[in-house]
């Protein structure tokens, strides 16, 4: 492999965006108090495993179209991951007057 | 012809026991009736009349009595039985037999049943007075007629069973009266002796009960068809005369057993003691108890178990009446008290009767029984108006000149002295008690004649003490009635008796001197009861004197004027007071030593109370030393180990069963709280640990798949 081939975009490439984003999507997770926030990060590494699907399936099984299909699966999932979730947080500020997640502790043990 | 004139005789026979039986039960149930009446209606419809109701019906029944004794006597009947069925029994194979009550009616029944009815309601009439603002007026009444049924009971009862019931019967009814007054101690304490006195009385008598049971069979348990149970038991055994020929060893022990019955309700000598104290009792009481009722109904037994007595037997009635009439003659000369001195005299005058039942002449001994009856009844009315008006001081010592604020009831306490001492000139006498006594001691006589020796002790024991009665008797009037007062207090608050006790004194006075034996038949029954014995070669039975035989003898001229002689020299020795009695004491060597001793009742109090009462004490002691050193021992040890086992087990249970538990709860517990700081509730630390443990499973699975 040359030195331009490892600019290429390859599938080292898009596994790199695909952890960044997960990586990202953790990060935000980690770090956010906001519910929304979150949210946010959860869809990142919902996309960051769409990714990867679409890029082993390109790479490895390339006639295949599995891959694709699972992502279309995940797309849709993330779409009514949030509106379950965004409904979630309705009810929680309801009950909380806040978004702040750091309130809710209830299940400390 | 001859045959329907034998019938029509027959019916009319017939008719007449009828018309006697008919009175004779309603005799004996009036006094039940009027008891039950007074107890449930006394206190809230009669009140202040229980008294006159109870006399009312006392009369009735009195009258009843007088009309079936005079039916009886005048119709010269013969003496029947009369039984119904009371109680069914089973007893072998012959299926379902009965107890019967029963009525057995002689002369003897008539005779007794008009004396304790009559003088019964004069002591009814008598307590209207004496009993008069005591709170349990009406409960009196319930008690002293039913004391009255229970012993018309006693004379009328045929059989064994019913026989017992009622003696039983008279046995609580004086406990109840004697400790009628029980808030005070010393009823209290009298009611208990007379009770568990004659309890061991009654035991001999269940015990001879028992052995004609066992002899006999069920047949004793039924009324005989023909005269008293113990003729029929005595006929079964081939008769009187052969009983006294062949005396069987079982039928003496029976006879003597039956007799300690006698024994305790007439207070003869190992049981005596509980006479005097049941002076205790309002004096009513002692009046009927002493005349009437209790104490004539072992007297009574006794002449009815004479059939049965074998000679030994005899010989034991002798010797404990011979005792009794002694000892409890001396007694009576010493106390001071005057009721104790009459008690005392009641004792002596049962001993002759018992004696006389004994020695044979048992007629005799019932006709002092009844004559006895009379005079002492009254003597105790006379004795507890006095007390009643002298504020119950009992003490002669306190009393004196007593004659002229109660001239009546000095009178008729005269006269019944004078019938008790037996007066009389010759064969002739005005006073009931000189016949009577004298029968006995001639009989006795008779008795003593026959066993020769010391049998000789029967007649002048009776003899010695036909003159003490006299000079104790002359004692206790004079020193009540005569001379100078001694206490002047007490003297000035006496005035006489009200007129309910003045009377029915006065009325007992005068039977003390008409009586009886021109009232009753007693020459027809000495007779009747002289030809059976003779005609059944009883030897020594023989010699029963009639009246016109012992008209003839020079011993009752002897009596006569020796019991006026003591009569005299009792009232002069004792008219002044006490002076002339001490300075004899001081005198006489010897004297002082048997007057303490007499004084002391022979110290048989003491005696029982260290051989009875201290010695079951002692016995007690020692049970309860065994008992709480032996058996409690045990017990404790018992109780030591089963405590020390619980103790072990109880640790065993807190410290290792409920450790095992804990155990479990704590170390959860213990585990639950580590674990409880891995979940915080922040979602970042949950997301983070996620994370963590993904990268953990990543670096595994690849180690794996690298290899």
């Amino acid at each position: 492999m040359t030195t331009l081939a490892l600019f290429e975009p390859g599938l080292y490439h898009l596994v790199g965006v695909s952890i960044a984003l997960l990586a990202a999507g953790v990060a935000v997770i980690l770090t956010k108090r906001n519910a929304v926030g979150i949210l946010m990060g959860v869809e990142l590494i919902l996309n960051a495993a769409g990714i990867n699907f679409v890029a082993f399936n390109n790479y490895v099984w390339d006639n295949a179209m599995d891959g694709q299909m699972f992502t279309l699966f995940i797309i849709v999932l993330a779409a009514a991951e949030a509106a379950v979730a965004l409904a979630i947080f309705l009810n929680f500020y309801n009950n909380f007057d806040t978004i702040n997640v750091d309130q809710a502790d209830e299940l400390q043990g | 012809m001859h045959t329907l004139i034998t019938l029509a005789q027959l019916t009319a026979v017939e008719a007449d026991q009828e018309t006697v039986r008919k009175l004779l039960v309603w005799a004996t149930l009036l006094p039940l009736v009027s008891s039950i009446m007074v107890l449930f209606l006394g206190t809230r419809y009669l009140k202040k009349q229980a008294g006159t109701f109870a006399c009312v019906v006392m009369g009735i029944s009195f009258a009843c009595a007088i009309l079936a004794a005079f039916k009886f006597t005048s119709g010269n009947m013969e003496s029947f039985t009369w039984k119904i069925p009371w109680i069914p029994i089973y007893m072998g194979k012959d299926g379902a037999s009965w107890l019967y009550l029963g009525l057995f009616c002689d002369q003897l029944t008539v005779a007794l049943m008009a004396m304790v009815t009559g003088i019964s309601l004069l002591v009814h009439i008598y307590s209207v007075g004496y009993m008069e603002g005591d709170k349990r007026y009406e409960r009196f009444f319930c008690y002293l007629s039913a004391f009255t049924f229970s012993m018309l009971g006693i004379v009328t009862a045929n059989g064994l069973m019913q026989l017992f019931v009622f003696w039983e019967l008279v046995g609580l009814t004086s406990y109840l009266l004697i400790g009628f007054w029980f808030e005070k101690k010393g009823p209290q304490l009298a009611c208990k002796k007379a009770f568990v006195m004659n309890r061991v009385g009654d035991t001999g008598f269940l015990i001879g009960f028992g052995i004609l049971f066992v002899q006999l069979g069920g047949k004793v348990l039924v009324p005989a068809a023909d005269g008293s149970m113990f003729d029929a038991i005595a006929a079964e055994l081939g008769g009187k005369a052969a009983i006294m020929e062949h005396p069987p060893m079982w039928l003496t022990v029976a006879g003597i057993c039956l007799f300690f019955g006698a024994i305790g309700k007439s207070a003869q000598f190992p049981l005596h003691t509980w006479l005097p104290d049941a002076m205790e009792g309002p004096t009513p009481v002692s009046s009927i108890v002493h005349s009437a009722t209790m104490v004539a109904a072992g007297v009574y037994l006794t002449a009815r178990i004479f059939p049965i007595l074998t000679p030994a037997a005899h010989l034991f009635v002798c010797i404990i009446g011979l005792i009794t009439l002694v000892m409890a003659s001396m007694m009576a000369m010493v106390m001071t008290d005057i009721k104790r001195v009459l008690a005392y005299s009641t004792l002596s005058q049962l001993g002759y009767m018992i004696l006389g039942v004994g020695s044979g002449a048992y007629i005799f001994a019932l006709f002092h029984l009844i004559t006895h009856a009379f005079f002492k009844c009254c003597l105790f009315q006379c004795s507890g108006s006095v007390i009643n008006m002298a504020h119950h001081q009992q003490d002669m010592r306190y009393y004196g000149g007593l004659a002229k604020k109660m001239p009546l009831t000095a009178l008729a306490y005269g006269i019944c002295t004078l019938t008790i001492s037996g007066i009389g000139i010759g064969s002739f006498s005005i006073f009931s008690g000189f016949y009577s006594k004298d029968g006995i001691i001639l009989g006795t006589y008779n008795y003593a004649h026959e066993l020769g020796g010391l049998g000789s002790l029967f007649f002048w024991g009776p003899v010695i003490v036909a003159y003490i009665t006299p000079f104790y008797m002359a004692r206790s009037f004079a020193l009540t009635f005569l001379g100078k007062p001694r206490d002047q207090h007490l003297y000035d608050h006496v005035k006489e008796a009200p007129k309910t006790m003045v009377v029915p004194q006065l009325i007992l006075a005068l039977c003390a001197i008409i009586s009886v034996p021109w009232l009753l038949p007693w020459e027809q029954m000495i007779e009747v009861t002289r030809e059976t014995l003779v005609n059944k070669n009883v030897t020594w039975i023989q010699g029963i004197p009639t009246h016109a035989e012992h008209h003839h003898i020079a011993l009752p001229l002897l009596f006569g004027l020796a019991g006026a002689l003591m009569l005299a020299v009792g009232i002069w020795m004792y008219k002044d007071g006490f002076g002339k009695a001490e300075y004899l004491l001081k005198k006489v060597p010897g004297l002082k030593l048997l007057y303490t001793w007499a004084l002391n009742k022979f110290y048989f109090d003491h005696l029982y109370d260290v051989f009875f009462v201290k010695m079951t004490k002692c016995f007690a002691a020692i049970c309860n030393f065994i008992d709480k050193w032996g058996f409690d021992g045990l017990v404790n040890v018992a109780g030591h180990w089963t405590k020390g086992l619980a103790w072990f087990t109880g640790a065993f249970d807190n410290k290792v069963v409920d450790g095992l538990v804990n155990g479990a709860a704590n170390s959860a517990r213990a585990g639950g709280q580590a674990l409880r700081t891995t979940q915080p509730g922040r979602i970042r630390v949950y997301v983070s640990l996620l994370f963590v443990g993904l990268v953990i499973a990543l670096m595994f699975a690849m180690t794996l798949v690298t290899g």
